[in-house]
């Protein structure tokens, strides 16, 4: 399954920049007074406005989540006390961390299954030459405009059907929830990695195969070592996509709600009841954006480099 | 891993180019000796791995095949089985070595993308949906099944409802013209003698196990006791001088029975149902069975109707103007987040793009945790800060602004709202591959745009900005692609409303094709209909592939594969 298309971000090059002699020589002394603000002033005063935009919602989020009052009328811009009520309401009328956990199990093990999947067809076209490739690498590009979540009505009505003959896989189940997203796995990833994978010089597969290693062992034992980064970028992208992805799981998992993943419970919870419930729903809303939040921001360096040496798009 | 070859000569079978004119390795055979002696333990535990994953596999394929056969479901039996031959094959054979790697992610694939995409297709020439749920069939089983009705001239009884106090069953105490006493349960009728009933009145025991229901009783399980039938056997039948057809005693009243018969027939020939008691045929159209003067039976059937759902699209007044208004908006939607985003960040970029500025690496955090949230997360939140009563954006300022829900002018406040959410999410990604695209420009380039004479204005129209549209080009057509079918925010926002008036289908004024294809297909104001959704699902396909055949043709992607 293919991450929202748009890549992770290019790395600036902004030290390189800075350390290149002929920007260095225009570097001047700060200017003062109507001249500094001319020159530099209201670039601080757009970044201000542009952090304080971006911001904004989670601030109210935060002081909602530790606001006395549960409801959205008592939101104003300092919190009078702070209180854990919201918590504790949270995880008394919703089962919250079941949610949580349902999301992490499914998007995470199926992130790592497609990572799988991906890695061994890209090891596949990026090594092996047979009839079929080519048109192989062109059916998985022409697939993968056509994502998954168009064909939501099918894929219903296919799992209604397989729950007549396979109810532990059927409509209803987080089992058929993520085979469904395994369908994704041969996609973007599978360029991606094979990108990545011509990469790695063929030198050291021909040598191994010298030592008598199998095309099994090597791609287990020198390519997915070799490629760690390119394995870890696919799997994190893969897992914030599945992560947010609402309307499968909306539909194929059911209406009971120990079932449901993140989005979805959240969705139903706070689905017209913004007045009564905006503290609780706060208060998850906060704990359920942690892991992606933390993902991206720590994973930063490493989608960044993977991304690039990858050599993802044309 | 379960694609290791089983021996020693399998490792040469795997040096061997696997086919193809373009194999680059040369053959190794001479070492395939010394590679036998070497590879020992190794391939021991690859075929270990092979071995149980094709066991586990195959043991899942019998119990799904002794599940499916008695079912007689022969299309899923048929991929059970060519699904799992073409595992073992694949895995068993030394000669599929491209295909060893290959066929769980293209198993997964078929199943669960292509398969559906092409079904999809099928579904949107269907009448698929509520009231036409269930196969031909089906349909006439559950038609034949339900309908029995009493001819005139039956043999009518006197009735007493009874119940069981063990466990709640019904029965009937029925008398007949003749003054014969009956017994008719669930599971057909019984004569009884005088000694089987004991007591008067009210404290009748029948069979010591029956007693009449009370008053209260028969009110509250009314429809159930007015839905009670009797089943009778041929014989009976014959006894009442009744014909074959005669199906069961059915409650008229409270107090009386009667013999009914069933009505309709399936003529085998035709394919129509007959009514024999009224001698009414019932054609199937397009679904239902439906008799001349239309009157129909219940429930239909799904069918292939053709066209049908793309002409309701095109030419139903109802449903052709809020789909042209969905179509429009989608394309408008798509482009102005794709727009706003990229002018805010390159607007951004361009204003911090300078050495000077402190904290540059902070900003840039700080600005993509918008884009770093869950993206449901962030859409249902700012659901509730633009609430109109309630929500701190209104209340801060005072205002009572219906952000997600004016009607006025086809929901252009709604639809700004809808931008101004997707720019907060979009806008700190766009001003950081800006920044990186303007850093990668040489700055010698403007300078000497300048020193020719170029304006500040002019140096970033014809020197920045065609350079920067050739880093970002791509990333931009993605943007679009991505935000022609962005789901979440529309549906987690807004749903798709407020509601665009006068039409039968569920149509918003800030409905995207895939929000509206989703709602109508699970939110149905008049049920679900899956074969319209599935058209305009179909139609989105039909987008894609243009848009997608036309980035091909102006990227040189396809050249790219070697």
């Amino acid at each position: 399954m293919a991450a929202d298309p748009v890549p992770m971000p290019v790395p600036t090059t902004e030290h390189a920049a800075v350390r290149d002699p002929a920007i260095r020589a225009t570097r001047t002394p700060s200017p003062k007074g109507v001249r500094w603000f001319k020159e530099l002033g209201w670039r601080y005063l757009v970044a201000l406005l542009a952090v304080a935009f971006a911001l904004m919602p989670a601030y109210f989020v935060v002081l909602a989540s530790v606001s006395p009052t549960a409801t959205l009328q008592g939101s104003q811009l300092l919190p009078r006390e702070v209180t854990t009520a919201n918590y504790t309401r949270l995880f008394e009328v919703t089962p919250f961390w079941t949610w949580l956990g349902n999301s992490l199990k499914i998007a995470g093990g199926a992130a790592i299954a497609n990572m799988m999947l991906s890695a061994m067809a890209a090891y596949a076209f990026s090594r092996l030459r047979f009839v079929g490739r080519r048109v192989g690498l062109l059916t998985i590009l022409l697939v993968q405009m056509f994502p998954q979540l168009l064909a939501n009505v099918a894929i219903f009505l296919f799992l209604v059907n397989v729950r007549g003959y396979f109810p532990a896989i059927g409509f209803g189940t987080q089992l058929g929830l993520f085979l469904v997203y395994l369908g994704g796995a041969l996609g973007t990833n599978t360029w991606l990695m094979k990108g990545f994978f011509d990469t790695v010089p063929t030198d050291l597969d021909e040598s191994a195969r010298v030592d008598g290693a199998t095309h099994g062992q090597i791609f287990v034992r020198i390519i997915l070592p070799l490629s760690a980064p390119i394995l870890v970028v696919a799997g994190l992208l893969s897992f914030i996509f599945l992560f947010n992805e609402f309307i499968l799981a909306s539909i194929l998992l059911g209406q009971e709600d120990a079932n449901q993943t993140l989005a979805t419970g959240l969705y139903r919870f706070i689905d017209q009841n913004y007045g009564q419930q905006w503290g609780p729903f706060a208060a998850g809303a906060l704990i359920g954006s942690l892991p992606t939040l933390l993902l991206f921001l720590f994973g930063q360096r490493w989608i960044v480099s993977g991304l690039t040496s990858g050599s993802v798009k044309g | 891993m379960s694609q290791q070859q089983t021996a020693g000569r399998g490792a040469s079978d795997a040096s061997r180019p696997a086919g193809g004119p373009n194999g680059r390795r040369p053959s190794r055979e001479p070492f395939a000796d010394r590679l036998a002696a070497r590879l020992g333990s190794n391939s021991l535990t690859g075929l270990f791995f092979k071995l149980v994953f094709l066991g586990v596999v195959n043991g899942l394929a019998l119990y799904a095949v002794s599940t499916l056969l008695p079912l007689r479901a022969w299309t899923p039996l048929l991929v059970v089985v060519v699904a799992t031959l073409a595992l073992d094959a694949v895995y068993l054979s030394r000669r599929t070595l491209p295909l060893k790697f290959l066929i769980p992610g293209t198993i997964a694939l078929l199943v669960f993308q292509v398969y559906p995409v092409l079904y999809t297709a099928y579904i949107g020439f269907t009448n698929y949906g509520t009231g036409n749920v269930l196969t031909q069939d089906q349909a006439v089983d559950r038609i034949l099944a339900g309908a029995t009705r009493v001819p005139e001239g039956a043999t009518r009884f006197r009735s007493t409802p009874l119940v069981d106090d063990a466990d709640g069953t019904l029965a009937l105490l029925l008398t007949d013209p003749d003054g014969d006493v009956f017994l008719g349960t669930a599971d057909g009728l019984e004569s009884i003698d005088e000694g089987d009933v004991a007591g008067e009145g009210r404290d009748i025991v029948v069979a010591d196990r029956f007693r009449p229901l009370t008053l209260g009783e028969a009110q509250q399980r009314e429809d159930e006791v007015l839905d009670f039938a009797v089943p009778i056997s041929d014989e009976r039948a014959a006894e009442f001088d009744e014909g074959v057809n005669a199906e069961a005693i059915s409650v008229q009243t409270f107090t009386t029975a009667a013999v009914a018969v069933t009505a309709l027939e399936l003529d085998e020939d035709t394919g129509n149902i007959v009514d024999t008691v009224e001698g009414v045929v019932y054609e199937p159209v397009d679904g239902v069975y439906t008799a001349e003067d239309g009157a129909t039976l219940r429930p239909g059937f799904r069918t292939v109707v053709g066209f049908d759902n793309y002409e309701q699209v095109l030419t139903s007044p109802a449903i052709r103007g809020p789909f042209f208004r969905v179509f429009v908006w989608t394309f408008a939607f798509a482009m102005l987040s794709m727009l706003t985003t990229f002018v805010m960040g390159l607007a951004l970029a361009m204003a911090l793009n300078d050495p000077r500025i402190k904290g540059r690496r902070l900003t840039r955090s700080l600005l993509i945790i918008p884009y770093a949230l869950p993206s449901f997360m962030t859409a249902l939140i700012w659901r509730g800060l633009l609430n109109q009563s309630f929500g701190p954006v209104n209340r801060m300022f005072g205002l009572d602004v219906p952000w997600l829900s004016s009607q006025a002018y086809a929901g252009a406040l709604p639809k700004f709202s809808i931008l101004l959410v997707n720019l907060w999410l979009g806008f700190g990604y766009m001003f950081l591959i800006n920044t990186g695209a303007l850093q990668a420009i040489p700055s010698d380039l403007t300078e000497a745009a300048k020193v020719d004479g170029a304006s500040g204005w002019q140096a970033f129209r014809n020197v920045t900005l065609p350079l920067l549209l050739v880093a970002v080009g791509p990333l931009l057509i993605a943007s679009f692609a991505f935000n022609f079918n962005n789901f979440n925010v529309v549906f987690l926002l807004t749903g798709g409303g407020p509601p665009i008036g006068g039409t039968p289908t569920p149509a918003g004024h800030t409905d995207i094709l895939i929000s509206y294809s989703y709602r109508l297909a699970f939110q149905g104001g008049r049920g679900q209909d899956f074969g319209l959704a599935a058209a305009v699902s179909s139609i989105i396909f039909l987008l894609v592939a243009v848009f997608s055949y036309i980035g091909f043709k102006r990227t040189a992607v396809l050249e790219e594969i070697n």
